[in-house]
């Protein structure tokens, strides 16, 4: 008998939420603080040339900070270090950081982002990924393919499979990039204690935000101290840092606190998305409804920056094949570069993108197969001592079966 | 006219970093000078409810409520490095880290208990609701805060680190074994389309989620009934109209996402299954609980019109012009 | 500037406001009420929904000088000193809660419905939160966290 596991406790910050007492950063205030706002790009790709003179000489404005003004690394990213935390020479997304005005109210700093010139010598930019893996798409990252990543599974032999297979289905399916949407959008707000800079803001890994922040201020990581309060959900969308860097340079230079808010405009800006997936499937089963053979291409947009490309079209070819045994597999995902907003984690993490599509391949088998399509999927469906595409074996705790026996219960043709 | 139709979708999740990722919870019990237990972790709590889980699973080794512990999660200079919360890493990681943490602090406490009581042996010895006592003999006891007052200078503090199981993959084959655990569950819906407004509505559902063991039923169901939401915006509302990489729908006047007036009731079922490595053999279901949403409703959207929508969201305008092309062949 | 007299939670107050300042930036950045959230800024979200001479309004839309004899009631003063509002109690009792960022709306927008419907039905409650968008719960324990309310109420009297 458990004494706490199993039961329905209540939310521990659930009277505080419920009461409005609950702190989230943009509820707090300090005395003498600063206001901090984003200048950011407004083409999706270009070589740019700044000049921030103008907005700093506006009464109330104490600094715009630029690239120059970045006192380690010009950069971050949970995988790559491809962003710039204020692009210097290129931006490569509309919305791009290119400047942070800080002033002595919200009001003033807004007025200063109106007066800071930028020249855009505007370079093509690709926006579809498949255009973008073409020999001679513009690079996003000079130098570098656009194609940043590639898995591949290969199991068994899939054209045997295909020439064993009574039924094949080939279709392409497209998946949109989404946003997060969290109701609170970001807002942080840094200061100085002794020799530390704190940035209190909303975030899903505050140890991962210290090591960036301690990077490009150029400063230990025990100097860098990172509070994380209320949080109005994340989804994935936190992971990546937006104001953090920003808020701990402004505090650290001018020794005094600097808050900053999002817009939800902004918020949109500013943080990841879902990766578009476009995925091309081939499926093949016998009469008798055994699936033989699975063939699978993902192209997986991740816009101007890796964030985690590479684990999220991973994760994506992992579950490609969908909870089914599959003797033949063959699957080759890949990451892109386009100049679309990036794309990063968000809630299924490259896995909520396939089930779009071999759920719906599982069902127009069945149709053509003449079979009910639970009865088609159990079939297939793994078990306990399956084997993954993958090759592993799932020896505990497999339910696929109950799970879908259950919902299938609950909603079928016989009980409308 | 409105059509029905009803629809499945069923999927699996591994939960983790995967691929041999060092995927590492630290975490750090403590007795405070009241009794009571300090708790350390990493994990951030973003409405999922980790602040709840976490001390339920602390609170279980002391045989307790979740009243006995003090929690620490929200400052990197006290907290150790529990990994991101994400990945629906946050219940299986560092409620594992945690559990060891707990577990090698009991022991400390029944230790330290068996001296103070003058007894020969810990055994025999339980811990329940902030009191340490002699199973057979109840009488014999003593509580926490008397422990904790004993101790003088001396902290009785423990930490313990939790990896998840992982390996990398053949590069060439992509065969190896990334994930550990992984989730199940599954979808039903009945949808009715209004093939005059391209509008999709949703009559029942149903969603069931593998968890393992569910630590709290009611916080599984708070992620199933949100995770649907966000998979019926995925399916149906949600567009960023991206134009040369600029995102059109920036708001929410024009990036819908699901209302109330929108969700349907949700029947949800929790299968329990205990997985052998999770604490109290909980599984993470965060992300999990989205994924077999989508495909559901575009199941559900030909089995009521006989069309096949290869592409979402499944706008109204989507949905018209795919009926439109229908009906001319 | 001009000032503008209002009471909120049951205090007079005098605050001076300028052309543009909204009654959400007077709740929270002049009388600290940080309660009240801003998730849009456009009326869509019901995040910094509040209760003003007893009717909703979304406080991003409301100019701070129209506000002039006006009552307001924030997220601060829905309880009853110590004594949680029904609306709150059956939150936390449903687990409608989670990131917690819309549940200030959520709790008032909740309030105007069992004020006025002493029994609502599921699609009224659902019309009545519809202005409100929660991006975590899928609504469905907030709806029956309205339910348990009007049981709360009922038990009350």
């Amino acid at each position: 008998m458990y004494s706490s596991v199993g039961k329905r406790e209540f939310r521990v910050d659930a009277e505080s939420k419920v009461t409005g007492k609950a702190i989230y950063p943009q509820d707090i205030y300090m005395d003498g603080m600063l206001h901090g706002k984003t200048f950011r790009s407004s083409v999706p790709h270009a070589r740019i040339k700044v000049d921030v003179s103008e907005a700093e000489a506006i009464e109330g404005v104490v600094k715009v900070f630029t690239a120059k003004d970045i006192t380690g690394e010009n950069y971050h990213g949970v995988l790559f270090k491809d962003h710039e935390v204020f692009c210097e020479k290129k931006v490569r997304r509309i919305g791009d950081p290119i400047a942070f005005v800080v002033a002595e109210t919200p009001e003033i700093a807004e007025e200063a982002l109106k007066k800071i010139v930028v020249e855009y010598d505007e370079i093509e930019g690709v926006f579809d990924p498949v255009k973008a893996m073409e020999e001679g798409a513009p690079q996003v990252h000079d130098g570098q393919n656009n194609a940043v990543y590639h898995y591949k599974i290969r199991k068994g032999d899939v054209e045997e499979g295909f020439a064993k297979s009574d039924v094949i289905v080939e279709k392409e399916y497209r998946t949109g990039m989404v946003d997060h949407a969290f109701l609170q959008p970001e807002a942080g707000i840094s200061y100085m204690e002794g020799d530390k800079v704190v940035v209190c803001v909303s975030t899903q890994y505050p140890h991962f935000d210290r090591i960036e922040v301690a990077e490009a201020l150029g400063i230990p990581e025990e100097q860098v101290r990172i509070l994380n309060p209320a949080i109005g959900g994340a989804f994935g969308g936190r992971e990546d840092i937006t104001m953090q860097i920003h808020l701990a340079l402004a505090s650290r230079t001018l020794k005094k606190p600097v808050k900053s808010i999002y817009d939800r405009e902004e918020s949109f800006l500013a943080h990841s998305k879902r990766h578009a997936f476009i995925m091309k499937y081939k499926t093949g089963a016998t009469s008798d409804g055994k699936l033989l053979a699975t063939e699978v291409t993902i192209i997986g947009d991740t816009g101007a920056y890796a964030s985690w490309v590479c684990n999220v079209l991973r994760k994506g070819g992992v579950h490609a094949t969908g909870p089914y045994e599959v003797p033949n597999v063959k699957v080759d995902s890949y990451g892109v570069y386009t100049n679309n907003p990036f794309a990063g984690a968000m809630r299924g993490f490259g896995a909520t993108q396939p089930p779009v599509a071999y759920e719906q391949q599982m069902d127009i088998i069945a149709e053509k197969l003449g079979m009910d399509p639970i009865e088609f999927r159990m079939k297939n469906i793994f078990r306990k001592g399956s084997i993954t595409a993958t090759g592993q074996e799932l020896y505990e705790s497999v339910t696929a079966v109950e799970c879908l026996e259950a919902v299938a219960s609950k909603i079928n043709k016989n009980n409308r | 006219m409105k059509k029905r139709g009803i629809g499945y979708g069923c999927t699996f999740y591994g939960t983790g970093y995967g691929n041999g990722f060092p995927d590492v919870s630290v975490a750090e019990a403590e007795l405070n000078s009241d009794g009571k237990i300090n708790v350390y972790v990493g994990a951030t709590e973003c409405g999922q409810g980790s602040d709840t889980i976490m001390r339920q699973i602390a609170a279980e080794s002391f045989g307790s409520s979740v009243e006995i512990i003090n929690y620490y999660s929200t400052d990197t200079d006290i907290m150790k490095d529990s990994g991101t919360a994400a990945a629906s890493r946050q219940t299986y990681n560092t409620g594992n880290a945690l559990r060891l943490a707990s577990e090698k602090l009991k022991d400390r406490v029944i230790e330290k208990a068996k001296d103070l009581l003058n007894l020969n042996t810990t055994v025999g010895l339980k811990i329940e609701n902030g009191e340490v006592f002699l199973n057979s003999f109840k009488a014999t006891k003593i509580s926490l805060s008397e422990i904790a007052s004993s101790l003088g200078d001396e902290k009785l503090r423990e930490e313990a680190t939790f990896v998840a199981h992982s390996t990398e993959m053949d590069e060439e084959t992509g065969q190896g074994c990334p994930y550990w655990p992984y989730t199940f569950g599954a979808a039903a819906v009945e949808v009715e389309v209004d093939t005059e407004t391209g509008k999709v509505d949703i009559i029942r559902a149903a969603s069931a989620q593998d968890v393992g063991r569910a630590i709290n039923p009611e916080l599984v169901e708070g992620q199933m009934d949100g995770g649907f939401a966000m998979g019926y915006g995925y399916a149906v509302f949600e567009d960023l109209n991206l134009k040369n990489g600029k995102i059109v729908n920036n708001r929410f006047t024009n990036y819908l996402i699901p209302t109330a007036m929108d969700m349907p009731e949700l029947e949800k079922i929790i299968i329990e299954d205990p997985e052998s490595t999770g604490p109290y053999g909980a599984k993470g279901i965060g992300e999990p609980v989205m994924t077999y949403v989508a495909p559901a409703i575009l199941n559900a959207i030909y089995d009521a019109t006989g069309v096949r929508m290869t592409e979402i969201p499944v706008t109204p305008e989507r949905l018209l012009k795919a009926l439109k092309e229908s009906e001319t062949k | 500037m001009t000032t503008v007299n209002l009471n909120v939670n049951g205090k007079d107050y005098s605050v001076e406001v300028d052309g543009s300042t909204r009654l959400l930036d007077l709740l929270r950045d002049s009388l600290g009420l940080t309660g009240t959230k801003e998730g849009c800024g456009e009326g869509e979200c019901g995040a910094c929904t509040v209760i003003m001479d007893g009717e909703i309004v979304d406080s991003c839309l409301v100019l701070a000088f129209q506000c002039e004899g006006k009552e307001i009631i924030t997220i601060e003063g829905v309880q009853n000193g110590d004594i949680l509002h029904p609306a709150q109690k059956a939150f936390i009792e449903k687990g409608a809660v989670q990131c917690g960022f819309c549940i200030p709306g959520m709790v008032l927008a909740t309030k105007a419905i069992i004020d006025k419907n002493e029994e609502p039905t599921d699609d009224e409650i659902r019309e009545g939160l519809s202005g409100n968008l929660c991006r975590c719960t899928g609504y469905n324990k907030m709806v029956e966290a309205v339910h348990r309310a009007v049981e709360i109420n009922k038990e009350a009297k």
